[in-house]
This record gives structure tokens, C-alpha cells and sequence, in this order.
């Protein structure tokens, strides 16, 4: 029973690449490069999508501009964008340091503000903000914490690819959170009317986050905690053993167990902590304005965490400056729709087209899973 | 394409990685009908030869030609296409297919018809339902050299093809070599032994860093001059140990060249001498009836027992895939056996993690260098103290980089390694050197009352080999008991006081290599011979079937 | 009663349909070692293109071919990111997603305008004479589109053709287990898995089109509302086997449809947790609770000869 032939080896897709690569490595290789490169190709691309839209360019980039630092209110909510973003990328970098991708931001998003609201809508109405705001937070953490959790174990224990596990924990959190808001036995507010959404009431004035821009600023302390996790990550992987022990799980488990390191604990370890992140960032969403917990709440930023995550490669200073700049752009093209008419939609396509530029120009250097 | 065409003829081949230059104008001519033998140390550039032959490797600049035609493959398709068949030195199956998938992966028409005709005509007969996981890495290279042959290649090119294989299994491989050769093929044979070469080539070109260092009929060169060729200082400049390791010598060594007489080269003085203070007796490390059951419930250890003392060194000879992996699995902590004991001075052990081991003082160096033995990617430094990370503290929390560079720059002075100082990475060191961190960070556990290694000297040149056998003397002398698992008979048996063969998951012996007989004895305990009554006779029978049968034509020549 | 289960099985077989598409392809990319995160946005790619063309045309076959036109130039990209150029999967499937959700939010503005685009020219069930008057089979099976008894024939022709047992689908296993060792073999990795990749592209484009044409005459933004990601979970639910993941796809497809049928048989089951379940049922599947599961060793990495 011979089996079929295949087709001859197509030449065209191997040897292109091989031709091109030597010259154009070095040129597309250096970061300054690459980046200003998918910027300008980008932008034309933004460029075309505002001309569609019958707006003149000078308009979109008024607009777009006024949306990312126009006023108090479009910085300080840029900044809580962002703020989030960092969290999880954070998270997502310490795992990675691991050897784990945690794709299940989202989900742990997800599960964060879902413990969040939970425990803040179960506070007293008059909790004082010093008990209230800890207390939210940390169940953010450990709701997050115990949904990566779940991966983590069935990696140590039965080798289940945390790529996949975690994906399908996402959707998972993203569906818990709608049962719970649209069940009145869990979370959902009481129904009055048929035009009660389904989202859980306003968390008590005590579990909401405190602002810290001001009157005319929504900046939150999520925007004080995201910089110093971001910081204190960053210095105990660069610093301290445990960052030492995570990079050499993270590069060879086989030889870091020979060497007495507890290797799932330190894989269980990384995981857990990109969850609390990603959950004390789903606990921020839930208590900064409107202070409910509503499907859908997570929109995507879980997957937008990680995207900058993986783009940033390992730096955590790389980390703060593609959170400020997703979070920037993300707030000024709500502004380009409400203010010059452009679709919301062409920030999304410039913003995947950066992301899809920077991902193709990488090919040259090396990874870190590398297999010998 | 002339009759007299060469079957390959290379010249001015060249590659470099980065500034390092694998390949140095290098040139070739395999005569067809000839087993042309590629001899050279580890890192001399043989494997690279190879992937250049067989299109896994595009040349910076050179010439290929093969029976006369010009030959530029850009991937191993075009080798195949060409009437190449490669066996390379880590193994190409797919380990979850089985190895009949594996076979008809190469999209080979009567398939059946050629599988017959291999097993007719070199006696091979693969287990085409068995999943190559399963496998055993003898009965997988036994595989692999199947599915060269199906391709009915006009040249076949073997990369070190007989290191895990035991004597009667390399004897038929090298029968192999020598019936394509006789239909009108050419074979180039890359060993780092000269045995082999001696036995079944026509032929040798000798590899040194990279660049041709001489070559020609095989006749014309005997071992005193391949030697110079290939490390580059006189045969005579060898002890016996280090002779072993290339096939040198395939009688026994002289006696007393043993470990406890031999003066190993650069050996403290204490080597050798009987010190007062040093440990003796029995019960440094001890297995008792220690069993591993593999998946499909045969035993990769039997119910064996072992014990070691202090200041002895013990060798385990063998065919690889009787269960050495698995002992030393169960000796680093990553196996836990399904039955028996295992006790270091006394202590039980048997399910202790890796890091109560290192606590108790039991060194182990792995098999598998750059994925159990070191992290590659990390400095030299990190990969001498990653267990220890607790003694280079500051203000409690931060790692003191700068006390720990300093301490691995006296390790890296004391051990004789060479690198990049303590901040090179580890991948940026050459084998040998590598093996010297390793060996130097299991070695400074104190106390080590046991060091366990396994395969110690593979891939070494012959400079690192002699360190690491004088430091396994050394430690040894102080009183540690020592284990050394490997493949090279020649080194188990300069080394070691006493040589037990690892046979299906049993340890048949003890062999005094100081008895004249000892190589022979060794040889026959690896096919089986003297195994406990009982299933002995079971194995030795079904040790015959699996070995290939013996060809007709095939005496060894030399 | 029976009216219920009719319906019942209608809609799962309905909503399976696209999914059958979809993840017959992505099993193939799978198996030889990509993962396609974004399903998703080719299915909304070919919803989009499909709608767009069988407008232009007036043709709904037209509008099929411009779907399938749509989903393979999206993957020939996505395929040159992640074949050729090594970037990371994970990165690219997300990133495409949000791609083509906001290419065609965008362009459906140009395209659709403000005008209810509900005139598109679409396909209408064709019964099976005779068979469709199986109970609860009939109303499920020999009641599609021309565009739906495709989908069953593609689902099938993949999962046959592709088979452990077939020369191709060996080479593919082998290629997404251990590509260096199909590379020494002679296998073409990259282009197979260019082709794979490719082959995902069109299939989800069927799909989408399937969604546009088949089942509302219409395009609207998001309109996969992820389908899509529910396709690649069908792959991880079967197990990287074929009929698993059919047998998977039709079972999501039920538990959807059970959303709507649950009032008429009175149970009383939260949307959002039927929605919910597939994934739940793929977390189990992987996680070796129910027998062994193991994904292709080289799932995500990507091939680079003489490493």
C-alpha cells in the first residue's frame, strides 16, 4: 500500500526569505529601525482609512490628539488603559520568564473582577476606602491567581499545554461573568423593568479605587499599582534568585530540576502570579467608574495584554511603553469617531497593522525556546 | 558520467557560524565501491560535513560533485533525490508514529518489496508495529540504518553510527558498510574511532579543527600515524585510557593500568596511594532490589542490586537502552522505582528530592549534557551555584552577582576551564569545557560521598577526556564512591575497579578488569552470556535473534 | 414534543455547519504544527467578501467564490507571518482577529452603507425529496443549502483523505510532530504547512459565507460573534483527531441550539452557561481526565532547517 506522492517541495515559500535575509537583517533587525518603520507604514495605512471616511487628515490627528492627551479626562483614562494593559503584559512577562505563555489573561481578567465584585458588593455600604479598596483588590488577585492556577496544574501534573488550557480558560471566565450578571441569584442587579441590564449594582463607595489625578481626572490608583508591579517585577526577575530560578526553569526544566530547583513550584509560581495580575486588573475595571460589573466588561484587554506582553519580550521597561502606547491610541480613536466621524474600527486596523509589522520584522532574531 | 567519476568529490568547501569556521577549504574524493572513512576528533567538523552532504546545511563556497555530476543541494529533499541516504548522529523518527509510518514516510513505491529485500540481504528485520517511543536507542539506530538502506542509496553517509551500538551489532554495521561498498556504492563512515575505521574502511580523510589534516588508503596509514593527524601530538604521548576513547587499542590494556595503579595524566599524587584517612569499605551507595517497570509493564530495571564503596570507582558496561538512562533517572530523583531501596551511607534516598540528594552528598552527572547537566543559555557562573543561590545574599534579598562571579572565577581557575570568564554563557564553551563545569559543581558538594556519571567523555576531545578521568581519580582517592555508566569499553576498563554490564534491566558481573580475559568476558555478558539461570537461556537466545545475522563475506579485514 | 426535537436538531446541525467547515481545516494546520487563532477573522473575512460580492454580482454563487477568494488571500498573509517569517502564532491569530473585525466594521460602511443590508442574494434549502421526512434526521440532514451539503461533503472528503493511514496524512502528523526529522525525510514542511494554513483560510471562508448567505441573507458587523475561536476549540475538544472534532462540532452546535429550544421543553437553563459549555467540555478532553490527549509536539513552533 504505497502512499501517494506529494507534491514536489514548492521552492517558492523556503527559498525566498533565505535570499532576502542576509541584506535585509541588519537593516530590519536594529529595533529603532523596525519600529519606525511599521509606525510610517502604519500610519499611511491610518493615513488611507481617514481619507475613506471623507475627513481630512489635519481633523483625524485633532481629534485623535485631543482623545489621547487633550484634556485631564482624556489623559487619566488613557492612563487607566494603559494601567491595565501593563498589568497584564507584567504578569505575562513573569510567567514567560518561566518558560509558560499565559494566553488566559482575559479569562483571569475575568475571574479578577468577577471575585472583585463579589466581595465588594457583599462590603457594607459605608466601608471605610482604607478596608475596602485592599480588600477588592486582593480578591482580585487570588481570583485571578486561582484561574491560572487551574492551567498551571494540569501542566505540572499531566503535561497539558498551558497555550491551550489557558485559552480555553478565557472564554470560560468571560462566560462565568455573564452567568453571573445575568442571574439575580448571583451578581445581577434587581430587576425592575425590562430595561435592567444585565450587569451587579454599583460596588459601595468604599471599594471603588481612589482617584489620584484630581477632580477632572479619572485616573485611578490602578495607573500607582500597575508602575510599581511593573517596577518590583522587574527587579526581582533582574535582582533575585527567584528571577534567577525562573529563567532557568524557563530555559531547561530537565537540568534545573537535576540542580534541586523546585521546578513546579516555580512554574505554578510564574503562572499564578500572571493571573493575580491579570485579576487585580479586572478588579480595577470593576471598581473604576461606572463601578459595575458588566458583560463584556473585559473587552479584549486580556488579549491586548498579552499582545504587548509578547511584543515586549522580556522588558519590563518595553512593557510600561507599549501599555502607554496602546492605551493612548485606544482612547483617541474613541475621540476620532466621536469627533471627526472616522470609525473606531480604522484605530483598531492601525493598531493590529503596528502589531502584525513588528511581529513580521522579529523573524531575524533568535527565540528563547529554541529547540537544539 | 565516466566510469572512473568519484562517487563524491568535494573541494574547497567551506562554513563558517558566525566567526567560528566549522569547515576550512576542505576537500574529499570517495571513490565508489570504497568505504572512505571521515575520522576526527569531536568538534573537528565532521557533523557539519555531513549536513552539507546531506542538504540540512548550505555551504558559504565549495564544490560538490557527485559521480561526476555537479551537486548544490539546498535541502535534504535534494540529497535524497540525488541517491543519498543519510544516518545522522541524533535520531530522524518520528518518536509517536510507529515504525512502519515511519518507513512509508519516505514515500517509497513497493515499499514491502524493499523492506523484504533489506531484510534479505543484511539480515535487518525492523518491528514495523512497534512505536519508535518504545524503542530501545540500539533497535532505533537499527531502524534508522533500515531506512537508509530502503532508499537503495548510491552513496550512504553514516555520522558516528555505532556509539550505541554493543560489538556484535557494530560488526554487522560495519558488514553493512563493506557488502554496499562491494555492490559498487560508496559509504563514508564519520568515527571518531579508529578501530572501526581500521576494520572497515578502504580509505580516510582525518578532520582537525575544521581543516584537512591528511588522509589517503588506509593501508598506507596505520594508528600511529592517524593519531598525529587527528590531536595533533604523537600516539605515544597517550595513556591506555585515552587511547580507548578513539578505538586506539581494541586489546586490553596492559595491567595495572588500571585505576587504582594507572597515573592518570595530571592525577594528584595522592592517586594511587593508600591515604590513612581516607574512607573505605562497602555501603556508600547501595541499591537493593530496585525495580522500574516501563509502560507496556516490562522492567527497565530488574530487581537489581548494587553496592559501591567508599573510594571505589564501579563501572557499568553495556549495550545502551538496558536501563542505564533509567538507573541514573533514579539516582538524579527524576524516577522513582517501583520497587527496592536505594540508600546513600546508610540513608534512605529512594524517593528524596534531587536537592535532599545533593544535601547528602550524591554528585550526578547527567547523560544528556545540554539538557539535564547545564542550562546552555545561562552564565557559567549561575550554572555553578544555581542550587546554592542562598550563599550569595545582599540586604537579604538581592542576589550578589558580584561575590558569585567571584567565587566561580576560582572554580574556573582550580578546574583548569577555559572561557569567557564568569559571565559567558555556558553555550559559548566547548564541550569538554562544559563537562568541566559540570564535573567541578558536582564535585564541590561537601561532603560527596558518592559521585554518579554517565557517559563522562562523551564528545570530548582527547585533552578534556584526560582531565575529567583524572578528576573522577582524584575524587575517588579521597574516599568517594564513584559510578561511571558508559558505552567505551576501553575507558570503563583503565578506569574502574570492578565492571558490571547493564543487561535487560539487570546487572550482570562484577568483571575485575585487572583478569586478562575481562574485555571478552564483558563482551559476552553484554549479548546475555552467564545470565542468572533460568531466563538465561531465554536471553542469550533472544539476544541471537535480535542481533543481525552474520553475512556471508563479511570477515573483517586487518 | 417531536417539533421541539426537530427544531432542536435543525439548529445544531445549522450552527454546526460553519464550525464543521472551519475546524476540518484548522485540524489539518493543527496537525502539522500551526495554530490558526484566527478563525475567526477569516470567517468574518468571508462573510464580509461573501456578502460583498453576491451584492456586486447580484449572485449568490459569486458571492461564494469571493468568500473563498477573501479567506485565502487573508491566510497567504497570516501563513507569510507565521511560515515564512517565524513570527510568533499566538501574536498573529490575535492580531488578525482584530484585524479583520475592524477591516470590515470599516468597510462595511463603504461597502453596505446605511442601507439594510439584508438584500444580499443568498442560497435557500434544497430538501432531499424523501429524506427530509425522516423524523428529527430529515429536518437535521437533507434540509440545507447547496453551500451546507458542501460543508458535510468537505468535512468528510478532509477527514478521509487525511487519515493516519493516508500518505498524506501521515506526512502531516510527521510534519507537526517533529518537522527537522520530515525535513531529513524529504517532506516539504513549510509549504505543507503554508498549504495547511492556506487550506484553513479557504474553508473558513466557506464558512463565513455559509453564515452571510446561507443562514441570513446578510452581513452585519461581527456577525461570526465568535464562531470562529469555537471552531478551534472543537479541535482541541476532538483531540486533534477527525471524528472526535466533528462529532465535537456537531455537539457545540446542539448545545447552542438548546438555548433556543430549552423554553419549549420547559427547562429552565442559563444562556450564558450553554454558552459557555463547549469550552468547558474541551478543558475536559485536555486535561487527561477522559483517556490521553496530547497536541502535536510542534504545535506553535515554528521550522528552521540546521537548528
Amino acid at each position: 500500500m504505497p502512499p501517494p506522492p506529494l507534491p514536489p517541495s514548492a521552492p517558492a515559500p523556503s527559498s525566498a526569505p533565505r535570499a532576502a535575509l542576509p541584506r535585509l537583517a541588519p537593516l530590519l533587525g536594529h529595533p529603532v529601525s523596525v519600529g519606525l518603520l511599521a509606525v510610517v507604514l502604519a500610519g499611511t495605512a491610518g493615513l488611507g482609512l481617514v481619507l475613506g471616511a471623507g475627513t481630512t487628515p489635519a481633523t483625524a490627528w485633532n481629534a485623535l490628539a485631543e482623545g489621547m492627551f487633550g484634556s485631564p479626562y482624556a489623559i487619566g483614562s488613557s492612563l487607566n488603559s494603559a494601567a491595565v494593559l501593563a498589568l497584564i503584559a507584567t504578569g505575562f512577562t513573569a510567567a514567560h520568564r518561566a518558560g509558560l505563555v499565559n494566553v488566559g489573561g482575559e479569562g483571569q481578567l475575568c475571574a479578577g473582577g468577577l471575585a472583585a465584585a463579589a466581595v465588594g458588593l457583599a462590603l457594607p455600604a459605608g466601608v471605610p476606602a482604607v478596608l475596602g479598596v485592599p480588600l477588592v483588590l486582593v480578591a482580585g488577585f487570588a481570583a485571578g491567581a486561582a484561574w491560572a492556577g487551574i492551567a498551571a496544574r494540569l501542566r505540572t501534573r499531566r503535561g497539558t499545554s498551558e497555550v491551550i488550557t489557558t485559552l480555553l480558560l478565557n472564554f470560560i471566565g468571560v462566560g462565568l461573568v455573564s452567568v453571573a450578571v445575568h442571574e439575580e441569584a448571583l451578581l445581577r442587579q434587581p430587576v425592575t423593568s425590562s430595561e435592567t441590564l444585565p450587569q451587579s449594582a454599583p460596588l459601595p463607595e468604599g471599594a471603588r479605587l481612589p482617584l489620584i489625578g484630581g477632580i477632572e481626572s479619572p485616573a485611578t490608583a490602578i495607573v500607582v499599582i500597575a508602575a510599581l508591579a511593573a517596577v518590583i517585577t522587574g527587579v526581582v526577575l533582574r535582582r533575585t534568585a527567584v528571577g534567577l530560578r525562573l529563567r532557568s526553569v524557563g530555559h531547561s526544566p530537565a537540568a534545573s530540576a537535576r540542580l534541586g530547583l523546585p521546578v513546579a513550584r516555580l512554574e505554578t509560581g510564574g503562572l499564578a502570579f500572571a493571573g493575580g495580575a491579570a485579576g487585580v486588573a479586572g478588579a480595577g475595571l470593576v471598581a473604576m467608574a461606572p463601578s459595575v460589573l458588566a458583560e463584556h466588561f473585559s473587552s479584549g484587554y486580556g488579549f491586548s495584554g498579552l499582545v504587548v506582553g509578547l511584543l515586549a519580550r522580556g522588558s519590563l521597561t518595553a512593557v510600561a511603553a507599549v501599555s502607554l502606547l496602546f492605551g493612548f491610541l485606544t482612547n483617541g480613536g474613541i475621540n476620532l469617531q466621536l469627533a471627526a466621524g472616522v470609525p473606531a474600527s480604522s484605530v483598531q486596523i492601525v493598531q493590529s497593522l503596528l502589531v502584525l509589522f513588528v511581529a513580521a520584522a522579529m523573524f531575524a532574531t533568535t527565540r528563547n525556546r529554541s529547540t537544539s | 558520467m565516466s566510469a572512473t567519476a568519484p562517487a563524491l568529490e568535494i573541494s574547497g568547501l567551506t562554513k563558517s557560524f558566525g566567526t567560528m569556521r566549522a569547515l576550512d577549504d576542505v576537500r574529499l574524493v570517495v571513490e565508489a565501491g570504497t568505504v572512505h572513512c571521515v575520522l576526527g576528533e569531536n568538534g573537528a567538523g565532521k557533523s557539519t560535513l555531513c549536513h552539507v552532504v546531506g542538504g540540512s546545511l548550505v555551504p558559504d563556497k565549495g564544490v560538490l560533485r557527485l559521480y561526476g555530476t555537479p551537486y548544490a543541494p539546498r535541502r535534504p529533499a535534494d540529497a535524497l533525490a540525488a541517491g543519498i541516504a543519510m544516518v545522522h548522529q541524533h535520531f530522524s523518527l518520528v518518536p509517536t508514529l510507529t515504525v512502519g509510518e515511519n518507513l512509508r514516510l519516505l514515500r517509497l513505491r513497493d515499499l514491502p518489496r524493499r523492506v523484504a529485500r533489506v531484510r534479505e540481504e543484511y539480515g535487518l528485520e525492523p518491528d514495523l508495529d512497534a512505536r519508535v517511543s518504545d524503542l530501545p536507542v540500539g533497535v532505533r539506530q537499527r531502524v534508522e540504518i533500515v531506512k537508509a538502506l530502503l532508499r537503495e542509496p548510491r552513496l550512504l553517509v553514516l555520522d558516528e553510527p555505532t556509539g550505541v551500538l554493543g560489538p556484535a551489532e557494530t560488526d554487522a554495521l560495519l558488514a553493512t558498510c563493506r557488502r554496499i561498498a562491494a555492490a559498487g556504492h560508496a559509504v563514508v563512515l564519520v568515527t571518531h574511532k579508529l578501530g572501526e575505521a581500521a576494520r572497515a574502511g578502504d580509505a580516510a580523510t582525518v578532520l582537525r579543527a575544521g581543516r584537512v589534516a591528511g588522509g589517503g588508503p588506509l593501508a598506507e596509514l596505520p594508528p600511529e600515524r592517524l593519531v598525529p593527524l587527528m590531536i595533533g601530538r604523537p600516539a605515544a604521548s597517550l595513556d591506555a585510557g585515552l587511547a580507548g576513547t578513539i578505538g586506539l587499542t581494541e586489546d586490553r590494556p596492559s595491567p595495572g593500568a588500571g585505576a587504582s595503579a594507572g597515573p592518570g595524566t595530571g592525577a594528584s599524587p595522592e592517586t594511587g596511594t593508600s591515604g590513612a584517612e581516607r574512607r573505605r569499605g562497602p555501603g556508600a551507595l547501595r541499591l537493593s532490589d530496585v525495580g522500574v517497570r516501563r509502560a507496556d509493564g516490562s522492567y527497565a530495571l530488574d530487581r537489581t542490586s548494587l553496592d559501591v564503596g567508599f573510594g571505589e570507582i564501579v563501572g557499568i558496561a553495556g549495550v545502551e537502552g538496558n536501563g542505564q538512562s533509567e538507573l541514573m533517572a533514579l539516582l538524579g530523583g527524576a524516577l522513582a522505582p517501583d520497587t527496592g531501596r536505594v540508600e546513600l551511607a546508610g540513608r534512605d534516598i529512594t524517593r528524596a528530592a534531587p536537592r535532599e540528594r545533593t544535601r547528602a552528598g550524591l554528585g550526578v552527572v547527567p547523560e544528556d549534557r545540554h539538557r539535564e547537566g547545564c542550562v546552555p543559555q545561562l552564565p557559567v557562573a549561575e550554572n555553578l551555584f544555581l542550587g546554592r543561590l542562598d550563599r550569595f545574599r545582599r540586604y537579604g534579598v538581592f542576589l550578589d552577582r558580584r561575590a558569585m562571579n567571584h567565587a566561580a572565577d576560582a572554580v574556573l581557575t582550580g578546574h583548569g576551564i577555559r572561557s569567557g570568564g564568569p559571565g559567558a554563557l555556558m553555550s559559548s564553551l566547548s564541550g569538554g569545557n562544559q563537562q568541566k563545569v559540570v564535573l567541578a559543581r558536582e564535585l564541590a558538594l561537601d561532603p560527596l560521598v558518592c559521585l554518579a556519571a554517565a557517559q563522562p567523555t562523551r564528545g570530548l576531545d582527547i585533552g578534556a577526556v584526560g582531565a575529567v578521568h583524572s578528576r573522577i581519580r582524584q575524587a575517588s582517592a579521597k574516599g568517594t564512591a564513584v559510578l561511571v555508566v558508559s558505552s567505551e569499553l576501553s575507558e570503563l576498563l583503565v578506569l574502574c575497579d570492578r565492571i558490571v554490564v547493564a543487561y535487560r534491566g539487570k546487572l550482570l558481573g562484577p568483571v575485575d578488569p585487572s583478569q586478562p580475559d575481562a574485555r571478552e568476558r564483558i563482551g559476552a555478558l553484554m549479548l546475555g552470556a552467564d545470565h542468572p539461570a533460568g531466563s538465561g537461556t531465554e536471553g542469550a537466545g533472544r539476544a541471537a535473534a535480535t542481533a543481525p545475522r552474520p553475512v556471508p563475506g563479511d570477515a573483517p579485514r586487518h | 414534543m417531536s417539533a421541539v426535537l426537530d427544531e432542536l436538531a435543525a439548529g445544531g446541525v445549522r450552527l454546526a455547519i460553519p464550525l464543521l467547515l472551519a475546524s476540518s481545516g484548522e485540524l489539518l494546520s493543527e496537525r502539522a504544527g500551526v495554530l490558526n487563532l484566527s478563525v475567526e477573522g477569516m470567517m468574518l473575512t468571508g462573510a464580509f467578501a461573501g456578502a460583498a460580492g453576491a451584492l456586486a454580482s447580484g449572485s449568490a454563487g459569486v458571492g461564494v467564490l469571493t468568500a473563498l477568494a477573501a479567506g485565502l488571500l487573508f491566510a497567504a498573509l497570516q501563513a507569510l507571518l507565521s511560515v515564512v517569517l517565524r513570527a510568533d502564532q499566538i501574536v498573529t491569530g490575535i492580531t488578525a482577529n482584530a484585524l479583520a473585525l475592524g477591516a470590515t466594521t470599516y468597510g462595511s460602511r463603504l461597502v453596505f452603507g446605511d442601507a439594510s443590508a439584508d438584500s444580499v442574494p443568498g442560497f435557500d434549502p434544497i430538501p432531499v425529496p424523501g429524506l427530509h421526512r425522516i423524523p428529527v434526521l430529515g429536518p437535521a440532514l437533507f434540509e440545507q443549502t447547496a453551500l451546507g451539503y458542501a460543508a458535510f461533503a468537505v468535512a468528510a472528503a478532509l477527514a478521509l483523505g487525511f487519515s493516519r493511514r493516508t500518505g498524506w496524512g501521515l506526512a502531516v502528523d510527521a510534519i507537526g510532530e517533529d518537522a527537522t526529522t520530515a525535513d531529513r525525510c524529504g517532506l516539504p514542511v513549510r509549504a505543507v504547512r503554508f498549504a495547511a494554513v492556506l487550506l484553513t483560510g479557504a474553508v473558513s471562508g466557506l464558512a463565513g459565507a455559509q453564515l452571510a448567505l446561507s443562514e441570513v441573507h446578510a452581513f452585519s458587523d461581527n456577525i461570526t460573534g465568535g464562531i470562529g475561536h469555537l471552531a478551534v476549540v472543537a479541535v482541541i475538544a476532538g483531540r486533534w483527531l477527525a471524528w472526535p472534532t466533528i462529532l465535537a462540532c456537531l455537539f457545540f452546535g446542539v448545545a447552542q441550539s438548546l438555548q433556543f429550544a430549552a423554553p419549549a421543553l420547559g427547562l429552565h437553563v442559563s444562556a450564558p452557561l450553554l454558552t459557555t459549555l463547549p469550552y468547558v467540555v474541551a478543558l475536559l478532553a485536555v486535561s487527561g481526565l477522559v483517556g490521553r490527549s496530547r497536541a502535536p509536539s510542534g504545535l506553535t513552533v515554528p521550522f528552521l532547517r540546521g537548528s
